[in-house]
């Protein structure tokens, strides 16, 4: 195996492209929570984004509808979740569990007729610069517009939150309320647009696992993400920077491991595979271990369920 | 610039309870005006029906002759009626000055100029850039002040607004709130204590079972009046006959007892040293933070001590947990009702069972003994008179004084020697305070002892024996209640020598 500093680059590629669905998963649950709203649905609604994206494409041949479809279908789904835990007020623990449940049973039934039809190829923007910069061609060029937009993500989520009237709104939202119903916001509401926009980045991170990661249809194939950007999420103290770096961390000793195995490195094989989840919780708990600042960045009424009273 | 607030015939029925009865107020700008009641007798009710969180079943409210409808705290802040709750509505995590930003339209430098501006001038002091979660109670009070002020309120409700406050908080409350009236506010001002009501307020209207029982000029009336009204029934003024017990038996001693924490936020004791007989009541008094919390902890148990340096009925207990200590008869009631003496979430007879004797067999083989339990509750109940029979009620709907009532109750079914209690009547109206006082006069009289940590002297000169003052961690020379006066115990809890 030779170290050049192109297959470096090319490696740094992959990583990113592996850390996307997290991201994207991520930063979407993230608003979700920060409204107070515990969705532990993020797997469910993954892979109902990751069938309806893949069999939009099959149907329609058309990427971009594929693509928007992912995101409604996402939406669609999250507003299940919205419609028992604000309106019929269910526990969010039990019902973002039964929508994960619920998703991979859907996306399996619905994907009985898409397997093994191969992938259409998804266009890669500046793949020329790719080829002719060494290193860093690899690294910044030759993605996918989803890969650009979700490495913007946490940026203008992280900037959403702190700067913006509406952010603020969720995040007092999230902090109680109770007080911010009593200051006339709009709880309910709040609510489900975070639940909502949660589902469509959620459909969003299926989509690219379906359509540009493994361009294809394979039952299962989120294989536990939604989870990782669940936990992401809290271990990360609900700081939209500190996803992307868990999420590429993650990515990185996932790939990194996998080279290990090929390498065939006197590992046990279980702790390679185990390593990205070690390593990644350690990370995160080293660089949020200001007890202040989880303070301050904890959604204090997350899962609670809130009634106005009449 | 002229208010006038009137509330026409308001009604507000909850399932089991009329909250309000036909209720009809009127008030102008220039005064403060006091809606006094007990616990449960339709004050905040009425509070949130003027501030748009609770919509009347019948009724009008008129703001300047016009009648406005008040269906959700916009409207209410749109006509400009401000609020300040009890439990305020902030958002801990937020920084002050978010929390201000929230509902405001104002682009943020002019909000920073205008929130300046009322900073200074009334005078308060505090760090718009923090989060709220590090301001003392008084602070978070002035933010809700301020998040009002804001946007020039005609009328300002504050719903009991002294109940988290120190003596000189309030003070300074006081003095704002005139200023606020001085400058056009009508301020309507919530609350039971009585006190406030004759130093603050213009005009009184006492509510009681929902309905508006009295409304006149605080000049013409007096402590007893508004008390006699407030609860319906003439109260008899209890007084406590002094006993000498220069005979009868020592039952506890603490001598020498140093405490040092290593939270430099409590505070150290220094050689503690006290005796306290039989049938006797002692009475702690102090600003609070001055040691009474270690000290309640350290004669329940909570804090443990060296075995020697506390003496019950000649035992050394000073290394007992607090189980250990009640199965010896002495009994606890702490400060915090809600988070230390019982769990609001668990129904009533759950809470009676935490206190847990072995010769009360609530637990047979590692299994509840239901049963048991809820008799023994029922018996509480009915002799504490707790305002319920239901033992399956979650202790969180019971109100103050009833859940006061039930903790007492709870310590004084078994008949222990001694009882420690802290702050007992804290927050609680007059009828449960009295409740609560006749009590505590009754186990002395049954001979068993107790203790009274209080930060009110009045409570502490009707009941105790004899009286000291903790200050700064140090007990003050123990004296004979009849000797002493509230100005006496002033002095000393502001760390003055007499003699």
């Amino acid at each position: 195996m030779s170290f050049d500093l192109n297959f470096i680059g090319i490696l740094i590629g992959a990583i990113m492209a592996s850390s996307v669905p997290l991201i994207l998963a991520a930063s979407g649950e993230l608003i979700t929570e920060r409204s107070g709203v515990l969705n532990l649905g993020v797997e469910g609604m993954m892979i109902i984004g990751a069938i309806s994206g893949f069999a939009l494409m099959v149907v329609t041949d058309n990427l971009f509808f594929a693509v928007v479809g992912s995101m409604l279908s996402g939406l669609i789904i999250s507003l299940i979740f919205g419609l028992l835990t604000q309106s019929l007020l269910t526990n969010h623990v039990a019902t973002g569990l039964a929508l994960t449940i619920f998703g991979i049973g859907m996306s399996a039934m619905i994907g009985k007729n898409f397997v093994g039809i191969p992938g259409k190829e998804f266009p890669l923007l500046f793949v020329n610069l790719k080829e002719s910069i060494p290193f860093l061609g690899p690294v910044f060029f030759g993605h996918s517009i989803i890969l650009y937009f979700a490495f913007g993500l946490p940026f203008l989520t992280n900037y959403f939150l702190k700067k913006t009237k509406t952010g603020l709104i969720i995040r007092a939202v999230g902090d109680s309320p109770t007080s911010a119903s009593n200051q006339g916001i709009n709880v309910t509401l709040v609510r489900y647009s975070c639940i909502l926009y949660g589902g469509a980045m959620c459909g969003l991170a299926g989509a690219y696992l379906s359509l540009i990661y493994t361009p294809q249809w394979i039952e299962n194939m989120t294989g536990g993400r939604g989870w990782i950007a669940l936990a992401l999420v809290v271990f990360a103290t609900w700081s939209p920077i500190k996803v992307l770096i868990g999420a590429l961390i993650f990515g990185g000793i996932t790939i990194l491991q996998l080279h290990m195995q090929a390498a065939g490195l006197r590992i046990p094989v279980q702790l390679l595979s185990a390593l990205p989840y070690i390593m990644t919780i350690i990370v995160l708990v080293v660089i949020s271990r200001d007890s202040r600042k989880i303070k301050l960045n904890t959604p204090t009424s997350l899962g609670q369920i809130f009634y106005k009273e009449k | 610039m002229n208010t006038k607030l009137k509330v026409s015939e308001i009604s507000k029925i909850y399932p089991g309870c009329i909250a309000n009865d036909k209720v009809s107020l009127e008030f102008g700008s220039g005064k403060i005006y006091a809606l006094l009641g007990e616990n449960g007798a339709g004050k905040s009710t009425l509070v949130k029906i003027l501030s748009g969180v609770v919509k009347p079943d019948e009724g009008e409210v008129f703001l300047n002759d016009e009648s406005i409808k008040l269906n959700s705290p916009l409207d209410a802040k749109k006509n400009n009626i401000g609020m300040v709750f009890q439990h305020f509505n902030l958002f801990e995590t937020l920084s002050v000055f978010e929390n201000l930003s929230i509902d405001s339209n104002k682009k943020d430098e002019e909000l920073r100029a205008l929130v300046n501006d009322i900073l200074k001038k009334y005078n308060f002091k505090i760090d718009l850039d923090i989060p709220v979660l590090n301001l003392s109670a008084g602070q978070k009070q002035k933010v809700e002040i301020i998040r009002c002020l804001i946007r020039n309120p005609k009328v300002l409700i504050m719903d009991e607004p002294t109940s988290v406050l120190t003596e000189q908080e309030t003070d300074d409350l006081f003095i704002s709130l005139k200023q606020f009236s001085k400058d056009g506010i009508l301020i309507i001002y919530i609350t039971h204590k009585l006190k406030e009501v004759l130093s603050l307020c213009d005009e009184v209207a006492v509510m009681r079972k929902g309905k508006v029982v009295s409304v006149s000029n605080t000049i013409d009336e007096k402590i007893e009046s508004l008390a006699n009204k407030m609860v319906g029934e003439n109260l008899n003024t209890i007084k406590k006959k002094i006993n000498n017990f220069k005979k009868s038996e020592e039952i506890l001693k603490i001598s020498n007892l140093n405490f040092t924490s290593d939270d430099p936020y409590e505070t150290n004791l220094n050689n503690l040293n006290l005796s306290l007989k039989k049938g006797e009541c002692l009475g702690i008094a102090g600003i609070s933070g001055n040691g009474q919390n270690e000290l309640f902890q350290i004669l329940s148990g909570e804090i443990i001590t060296e075995g020697t340096s506390i003496m019950f009925r000649n035992k050394e207990i000073g290394k007992l947990n607090p189980k250990e200590r009640r199965e010896y008869l002495m009994a606890f009631s702490p400060e915090d009702r809600i988070s230390q003496a019982a769990v609001p979430e668990l129904k009533i007879y759950e809470n009676v069972a935490l206190n847990n004797f072995k010769s009360s067999n609530f637990f047979e083989k590692g299994l509840v003994n239901e049963k048991k339990i809820k008799e023994h509750s029922k018996k509480i109940l009915s002799n504490f008179s707790v305002n319920t029979d239901n033992v399956e009620l979650k202790s969180q709907f019971l109100s103050g004084g009833n859940l006061q009532k039930l903790i007492i109750g709870r310590e004084l079914i078994t008949s222990p020697e001694l009882l420690v209690c802290f702050n007992p009547t804290w927050g609680l109206d007059v009828g449960a305070i009295n409740y609560i006082h006749e009590t505590l006069i009754q186990i002395n009289e049954q001979g068993k002892s107790s203790i009274l940590i209080s930060t009110d002297n009045d409570e502490l000169l009707k009941l105790s024996d004899r009286i000291c003052v903790i200050y700064k961690g140090k007990l003050s020379k123990i004296m004979n209640a009849d000797t002493v006066s509230a100005e006496k115990l002033g002095i000393l809890m502001g760390g003055g020598s007499i003699d």
